[in-house]
């Protein structure tokens, strides 16, 4: 499976973005998006990206693709240095950045991916082969001759996908691939780039959902503030939970200033809460969950509680500890 | 031969959102032609030359607003579309993206002059009687590619800043006059021919004057010479852009200015 021989390399990476600039705007604003990464990713493997909002790593990807330059560290994909060859990389690369933009909307599916298979260089005698296979795999062949403007956002995410297979890249990189998608189609992009994993490509992606990560992922860099707080396989991220255990308690009314006070507890390692309309649905990490839970339901008394649970913890518990608590 | 496909899916990519979307057609065609419907009128009653100089005039404008639209509305679309992220990370270098849909572009102007001559002379009785008709159509041709290049200089600009609005406004009605399209250049303050000169287009409206008026003097520079002093700094146009989007390509990457932020 995993083989020695390494693909992308990402050394001591920095990226800070300068904004403001401009006739009108003198007031420079300095952004560090990407604060001295380092990692590498081996051929045939499948590696992921965490990280909450803001973290990095769109703008990881966009060095590792060539759009953007770093600031100072060094990326190489295939041997080739992003900064020196960059059109050496585009050849071997496949990106999709997806999302509602980066498609020409006026014109058909078929069309864009028939453009983008000529600037990459696909050979004439395979493009329209390689379109309609493409356009089968992602489930828009009996719309491909329709203005993509007249599509949905899964399928324009779905077309995204197609544009990023055209030229048959060894390595493909992924942002948030799923996004958009409803469930079905999500399974069945996650089988596909399952797929492209075991036909022997090499694929990064980012995503915000952890079973993806946790399903597909062989290793997983968790990034948070443009630093690389942990990287490891899933099982081995889980492992950073062992002997913990997850109180789930689920109720109304529970208020922030709760939530602090349980954050607070001795014994407690970290609280995340979905706070939603009606319900909301605390995790409460904690080492000892039997001692924990009278400490934990008392400091709620008063407050309508429907359910309280104690679980194994999950991907979603290591990473919100990585990222929100302090590793 | 990758430089020579990119060129031609981008001008097949233009000529499709063409289609798709005629409503440029207003700035690029309708207007330079009755701005020359206008001249036509007024000098009905002259002799060939003025006529001429009107017919020459709206299909150069027609061009030439062509181009500049091109090269300034495609990077910008793209990059409000995200796509200019999408080509910029293919292997084809984005000049000859720009170029092929530049060439379109142009293309699409040379149609509309051809049409202005069609109705000057069905409806206006123009004498436009051509003095040598092959020379007309490849000094023509010649002038497309020239203006196309020019289009592809200025478009480097395009990749950088934001305000390309700004830029193909302020361009667009000097090079109708700089160029002669409009009036004969000889009208214009010294200063100005200077600017002209050093303008590929100049050349090619010479030499389609050499082509299409019998006894032509202009500039002395004849039919050949006015030629080939058009392909000498067309080719130079080409040189200078490919080297300024090399430098703007690799300025986009560090300031992140292909998409909008
Ligand atoms: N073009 C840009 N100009 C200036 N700042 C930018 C630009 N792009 C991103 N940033 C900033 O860089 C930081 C990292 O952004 P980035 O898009 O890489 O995060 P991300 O991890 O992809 O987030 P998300 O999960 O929301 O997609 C953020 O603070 C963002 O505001
Ligand atoms: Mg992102």
């Amino acid at each position: 499976m995993v083989s020695d021989d390494i693909v992308i390399e990402v050394k001591d990476l920095v990226r800070i973005y300068k904004t403001g600039e401009g006739l009108l705007r003198r007031k420079k604003k300095e952004t560090l998006a990407v604060d001295n990464i380092s990692f590498q990713v081996n051929k045939g493997e499948l590696f992921g990206m965490l990280g909450p909002n803001g973290a990095g790593k769109t703008t990881t990807i966009k060095m590792m693709t060539t759009l953007l330059l770093p600031t100072s560290g060094t990326v190489s994909v295939m041997g080739y240095d992003v900064a020196k060859d960059p059109y050496e990389v585009r050849k071997h690369i496949g990106l999709v950045l997806g999302g509602e933009k980066g498609l020409y909307y006026r014109i058909t599916a078929r069309q864009n991916l028939r453009y983008f298979a000529d600037l990459y260089g696909v050979p004439l005698s395979e493009r329209d082969k390689r379109v309609d296979e493409l356009l089968k795999r992602v489930d828009l062949m009996d719309r491909a001759d329709e203005r993509v403007e007249d599509y949905s956002r899964g399928m324009k995410q779905r077309l995204h996908l197609a544009k990023g297979l055209i030229n048959d890249p060894e390595v493909i990189f992924m942002d948030e691939p799923t996004i958009g998608l409803d469930p079905q189609a999500a399974r069945d992009a996650r089988k596909m780039i399952k797929e492209l994993v075991d036909g022997g490509k090499t694929l990064l992606l980012t995503t915000h959902y952890m079973y993806e990560a946790d399903e597909l992922c062989d290793r997983i860099a968790v990034v948070n503030k443009g630093k690389v707080v942990a990287l490891d396989t899933p099982r081995g991220l889980k492992s950073l939970m062992k002997d913990m255990s997850i109180i789930e308690v689920e109720g109304f009314g529970i208020a922030d200033k709760e939530i602090e006070v349980i954050r607070s507890l001795p014994g407690v390692r970290t609280v995340s809460a979905t706070l939603g309309e009606e319900k909301q649905v605390l995790r409460v990490q904690v080492a000892d969950a039997a001692e924990m839970l009278n400490p934990v339901t008392h400091v709620l008394e008063g407050r309508k509680i429907i359910g309280v649970r104690v679980k194994e913890p999950t991907l979603e518990d290591a990473y919100l500890w990585l990222v929100e608590g302090n590793a | 031969m990758p430089k020579l496909r990119a060129i031609a899916a981008s001008f097949r990519h233009q000529y499709l959102h063409f289609l798709a979307d005629p409503q440029w057609l207003i700035p690029n065609v309708i207007l330079p032609f009755m701005i020359t419907m206008v001249v036509l009128i007024m000098f009905q009653g002259q002799q060939g030359n003025f006529a001429l100089y009107a017919v020459l005039g709206g299909g150069m404008m027609g061009m030439w607003g062509n181009t500049l639209y091109a090269s300034g509305w495609s990077i910008q679309f793209d990059r409000w579309n995200g796509t200019l992220e999408e080509v910029l990370a293919t292997p084809s270098g984005l000049i000859w993206i720009i170029a092929g849909r530049s060439i379109w572009n142009a293309l699409v102007g040379i149609f509309n002059g051809l049409f202005i001559l069609v109705i000057a002379i069905v409806f206006f009785n123009a004498d436009l009687s051509m003095y040598d008709p092959v020379l007309f159509l490849l000094a023509f041709l010649a002038t497309l590619l020239s203006l196309s290049a020019l289009g592809l200089l200025f478009s480097s600009a395009f990749v950088l800043t934001r305000q390309a609005g700004v830029l193909t406004n302020g361009l667009e009605y000097p090079i109708y006059v700089g160029t002669g399209c409009m009036f004969p250049i000889a009208l214009l303050p010294w200063w100005t021919n200077v600017l002209s000169y050093s303008l590929g287009p100049t050349w090619g409206i010479e030499s389609i004057r050499y082509a299409a008026i019998g006894g032509y003097e202009g500039f002395a520079t004849g039919y050949w010479g006015s030629m080939a002093i058009m392909a000498i700094i067309s080719l130079t146009y080409v040189a200078i852009a490919i080297y300024l989007f090399r430098v703007v390509e690799m300025k986009a990457r560090v300031n992140a200015s292909f998409v909008r932020y």
